[in-house]
This record gives structure tokens, C-alpha cells and sequence, in this order.
């Protein structure tokens, strides 16, 4: 494994991020509203635009300040979070428009995915969207350069102290 | 239409429980490789419960809630209860044997040595209290 610099991470705002992408998408499935699920890979797509959490501004503008969530900086590779987002926006932009051109079924199912794998990321610490990236930096893919912190299995969530 | 939400909300739970059976399945996985390693930590079983407190140095959510809810613990349980505390930096092969993915990460046996219960995260002194309650 080649030495690397790690950033330092928070985790609170990616948590933010993943709970409220749960929250709308099951809203958007329990009230049968594509719209809102479009909307959520919106946020999502903006996001990843800015290379930035979505929701991540409800976590820096009130949240936080308001001392309702406290940081959770770790020291960890920021890209691999990105690309799980990204990941993340396109099965929700394709579940959307799947839903608008009405195919219900593979429409809630990519939807659901998503829901799945933000709730394992959040409530199990486990990103599914990282361990995809590390596999293709494992594989060399350009553009996938950075290894997981040592003594990480890819994927999970740092342990505080990880070295890179 | 009000029909339809209460399927949706039927189907949505359905799946949540579905996904909440997977998260009991894991913790009871993790159980028992506790319960198979239990005798890496002792040569003899010290015959009352026993919290194993998985933690790191620069963990803070160990520092700030975990060791003061164990703390507050043993003030409470008096020589009833064994804390023992793991640092994961320097034994990463206990946290390995014993299937520790995050710190903190709490087991409890009972005075048998079986492993009951696992808290994925910070467990408050209340959850703990009801969980030594039960063994």
C-alpha cells in the first residue's frame, strides 16, 4: 500500500447527507411522488457538482451551529464519498425518470437501492459507493487513485487515528 | 388514495423490518465469534458480567459518552461488574478475532462468559443498565 496524505473528514456532514436522502426518498415512495425523488437526485447531482454533500448544507447552517450535531472529523480520503454520491444520483436520476415514463416497479427499485445503501452507510458505517472505488483504484482505473486508510477494510467507515 | 399511502407506508415498513432482521442477523454473527473468543481475554471467567469496551485514543465520542457511561457503571456496580477495556490501536488483532468494524464497540457477557449483547457505537449508561439487567 503507497503512503498517502488523508484529509480530515467530517462525517457528521455526510451523515446529515445520507439521512435526509432516506427520508425524502422513503417520503417520496410512501406518497407516490416521483417529483420528490427527482428532486433528492437534484440536490444530489448538485452536490456532486460542487463536490459537496447534497443536504449537506442543513448540517452547516443549522445543525451544527445549533450544536444539534456535533462534528465527527476523521481522517479519511474525501473522493470516494464524492463518487458514492455520484453513484448515489444516478440511480436516483434513473429511478426518476423510469417513475416519469411510468415503470413503476424498476422506478421504486432503483429508488430503494438508494435508500438501502445510504441507511447502510449511515446506521452501519459501511459505504458501499467507497469499496467500489477502492476496487478501481485496486484495478488502476485513471481517476481512482486513492487507497482506503491502513488497516481499513474498504468501504468502512475510518476508525479515529487511522494512519495513512 | 388514502388506500394507496397506506400500502406504500404498509410496503416501506415491510422493507424497513426486512433491513432491520439483516442488522439483527449481523449482531448476532458478531456474537458469536464474541462468544468463540471469549477465552483469548481470560484464562479463567471471572464468574460476573463482563463489559468488553472496544476503544482507540483519539476516539471522541469514547472519551466525552462511552467511558463516563462505564465509569458511572462501575460506581454503580460496585465489584459486580468487570469492565475491561480494549485498545483496538494496540491490539488490532482482538478487534480482528472479536469482528470490531467502528469504535466504540461494546460487548456484554454474563457471568457464564456468554456473549448477550453488542452496541454497534456509543450506548448510553441506561441501555447498558438495561442490558445487565436482562443477563
Amino acid at each position: 500500500m503507497t503512503s498517502q496524505t488523508l484529509q480530515k473528514v467530517d462525517h457528521s456532514i455526510l451523515k446529515t447527507n445520507q439521512l435526509f436522502i432516506i427520508a425524502l426518498s422513503v417520503l417520496a415512495f410512501i406518497l407516490n411522488l416521483p417529483i420528490l425523488a427527482a428532486f433528492v437526485a437534484l440536490v444530489m447531482g448538485i452536490g456532486s457538482a460542487l463536490k459537496t454533500p447534497g443536504f449537506g448544507i442543513i448540517y452547516k447552517s443549522i445543525l451544527k451551529p445549533r450544536g444539534w450535531m456535533k462534528p465527527d472529523v476523521l481522517d479519511d480520503n474525501p473522493e470516494p464519498h464524492r463518487f458514492s454520491q455520484i453513484v448515489g444520483f444516478v440511480f436516483l436520476t434513473a429511478g426518476s425518470t423510469a417513475l416519469f415514463l411510468g415503470s413503476a416497479v424498476l422506478g421504486w427499485t432503483l429508488v430503494w437501492i438508494v435508500i438501502a445503501l445510504a441507511s447502510l452507510n449511515a446506521f452501519g458505517g459501511f459505504c458501499v459507493g467507497c469499496m467500489v472505488y477502492y476496487w478501481l483504484a485496486r484495478l488502476n482505473v485513471p481517476g481512482f487513485g486513492k487507497q482506503p486508510p491502513a488497516g481499513i477494510f474498504p468501504g468502512m467507515k475510518p476508525k479515529a487515528g487511522a494512519r495513512a | 388514495m388514502s388506500s394507496d399511502i397506506l400500502l406504500r407506508l404498509g410496503l416501506a415498513l415491510g422493507i424497513i423490518g426486512l433491513g432491520l432482521f439483516a442488522y439483527w442477523c449481523v449482531n448476532q454473527r458478531l456474537l458469536l465469534r464474541a462468544q468463540n473468543n471469549v477465552l483469548s481475554l481470560f484464562s479463567k471467567l471471572p464468574n460476573k458480567p463482563v463489559i468488553v469496551y472496544f476503544t482507540t485514543p483519539d476516539c471522541v465520542p469514547c472519551k466525552t459518552i462511552q467511558r463516563p457511561a462505564l465509569n458511572k457503571l462501575s460506581g454503580l456496580m460496585g465489584d459486580k461488574l468487570e469492565v475491561v477495556e480494549i485498545n483496538a490501536t494496540e491490539r488490532p488483532d482482538l478487534a480482528k478475532q472479536w469482528g470490531v468494524m467502528s469504535v466504540p464497540t461494546t460487548f456484554l457477557l454474563d457471568a457464564r462468559g456468554d456473549a448477550r449483547y453488542v452496541n454497534n457505537g456509543v450506548a448510553r449508561v441506561e441501555k447498558l443498565m438495561e442490558q445487565l439487567r436482562t443477563l
